[in-house]
């Protein structure tokens, strides 16, 4: 696999992450939407129902938030089992609060890339492996799954 | 961004550890959207006082603040607990949950949070101005504050509320700025719909609002007059099939005095025409389940106000809630103090309904019931209560919904 492509985003929230992602088409809100305890998608109405995102890194369009959302997430950060990156189209503000809150009081960082262009599907399979940066905001795909 | 000099003191710890942390949160926030600099705030609300939210980490990052000494800076209340901290054994919360809550709740009373357990702190002792910079969450009470009385909050997520509390700051981007809280998507009513607008289409017109707006910022036209709960009713509906923060009602809400107004002199991005057909449509949407029987009926999604107690009482004067049929009406410890001196509490409770205060349906665990159709006339309930709770939701407007908990059936036609 020495042809590996590469999609240049914009870095949210500093970090970088190698490992397996897990694509939704769909907006996501944590709040309601994943089991803080197993990280793993509980949302019957999501593309993602019984799916994990426990460390694995999570591309969806954009988050569909409650004022809650860290609670839920934070929760699963403790618990170590909450999505290790976030890819986005757009990050709202609700999401890089989760980012930035998980390293302000877990010593976590989270990487956060936004940018997406609205046909990722194309270029992100679940099960993909991937290298992603939040700081030059890059996400190589190494392998395909 | 651009820090004064208190600020920079601040980050290099001269004021303690919360200061630094929370500051260095509301920094890094603001430089992910592009903020000038930091903005002082008049007021703060929480929405991470319920244990269903804050959970254990929640208790973990309050615990290491207030070991750290950690104390509000500003006027500071807390949105709905996970209990009512009264009557949770009523409603069936196990014990051991309540004694996470009542935990939540020493730890905030400790950084000198107000303990309103409110989703309506605006009706309490937390009452913006207008055009006030504010540090708030909970979507419904955000949306209430921006518009209906013109002050300025982003949609604070759960702890960057505590960091904004701590710090009395917030970074300046969004909804803080003029250019922010211009209208980009405009519903007009059919003159049919606006001339025969009922109670009930408040919070359907929101759902539906919400719906097509997602995070823009919508402006209606053609609603010709809203009370106080209507408006509440509309934003917190709008607010959670959306993400609205801000919503201008030509005529109604105090930065939309004309549609111009609202725009701020640009052209919105699209224009939308709702009439009577749309809005009921919406309203079967809003509906998971079928008529037929019911076993739990929700009203005061936001809490309930005292003028809404007083309806209830009347639609229930006389009445028996049908047996095996629950009849929670939410509300907040002031609402909930100034019905019982109007005798209000009374009449509801001889009618076999309960108050449920400083909680509600969504925000307490309500397993142990077994509840299956749930009946509400808010639309914020109607979004959620089918994950929250776990039952079939079916919308209806205020009167339906004491009828059906009167008759233990819903017939919508």
């Amino acid at each position: 696999m020495s042809s590996s492509k590469i999609i240049q985003g914009r870095g949210c929230s500093p970090g970088e992450f190698e490992g397996e992602v897990v694509v939704s088409l769909e907006p996501f809100g944590f709040w309601q939407g994943i089991d803080p305890e197993t990280g793993i998608v509980i949302n019957r109405r999501h593309d993602l129902w019984r799916a994990s995102l426990a460390n694995k890194a999570f591309v969806f369009p954009y988050g569909r938030g409650s004022t809650g959302t860290p609670g839920i997430f934070l929760e699963a950060v403790r618990n170590g089992c909450a999505p290790a990156a976030i890819v986005n189209v757009k990050s709202e503000p609700m999401i890089v609060a989760c980012a930035i809150l998980a390293e302000a009081f877990f010593k976590v960082s989270i990487p956060i890339v936004e940018g997406l262009p609205a046909d990722y599907q194309k270029l992100l399979r679940t099960g993909d492996r991937v290298r992603i940066s939040g700081v030059s905001g890059t996400i190589e795909v190494v392998s395909s799954g | 961004m651009n820090l004064t000099d208190e600020e920079k003191q601040i980050l290099d710890g001269a004021f303690g550890a919360p200061q630094r942390i929370a500051l260095k949160v509301l920094v890094k926030l603001g430089e992910a959207y592009g903020a000038d600099r930091l903005v002082e705030i008049a007021s703060a609300h929480v929405v991470g006082s319920s244990y269903q939210i804050a959970g254990e980490a929640g208790i973990e990052i309050y615990t290491q603040l207030v070991e750290q000494g950690a104390r509000v800076k500003v006027r500071t209340t807390s949105d709905p607990g996970s209990i009512d901290f009264a009557r949770w054994q009523q409603f069936k919360t196990p014990a051991g949950y309540a004694e996470r809550q009542k935990k939540i709740a020493e730890l905030l009373n400790r950084m000198g949070v107000i303990p309103t357990w409110t989703c309506t702190p605006y009706t309490t002792f937390n009452v913006p101005r207008f055009g006030e910079d504010l540090g708030w969450s909970e979507s419904s009470a955000v949306v209430f504050v921006n518009s209906v009385i013109g002050a300025r909050t982003n949609r604070l997520a759960a702890y960057v509320d505590v960091c904004a509390a701590l710090a009395g700051r917030v970074p300046r981007f969004g909804l803080h700025l003029p250019e922010g809280r211009r209208g980009e998507v405009i519903f007009e009513l059919t003159s049919d719909l606006s001339v025969n607008f009922e109670d009930h289409y408040f919070p359907a017109l929101g759902y539906r609002v919400g719906q097509v707006t997602g995070d823009r910022i919508p402006v209606i036209l053609g609603v010709r007059r809203a009370t106080f709960d209507q408006l509440k009713a509309f934003g917190a509906a709008a607010a959670a099939s959306g993400s609205v923060a801000l919503y201008h009602m030509v005529g109604i809400t105090p930065e939309a005095r004309s549609l111009e107004e609202a725009l701020g002199g640009r052209q919105p991005a699209e224009r939308h025409v709702v009439g009577t057909r749309e809005v009921q449509e919406t309203m079967t949407q809003m509906s998971t389940g079928q008529d037929g029987p019911v076993d739990v009926v929700g009203v005061g999604c936001p809490h309930a106000s005292l003028d809404q107690m007083k309806r209830y009482a009347t639609l229930l004067e006389g009445k028996r809630v049908h047996r095996g049929v629950e009849l929670w009406i939410c509300a907040n410890t002031v609402v909930e103090e100034m019905a019982r001196r109007m005798g209000y509490l009374k009449t509801i409770e001889e009618a076999g309904a309960k108050l449920m205060v400083g909680t509600c349906h969504n925000d307490c665990p309500l397993g142990a019931w077994g509840f299956r159709r749930l009946v509400t006339d808010s639309g914020k309930f109607a979004y959620y209560t089918p994950t929250t709770v776990g039952t079939e939701c079916i919308f209806a407007g205020t009167e339906a919904c004491f009828e059906a908990a009167i008759t233990g059936r819903v017939d919508r036609r």
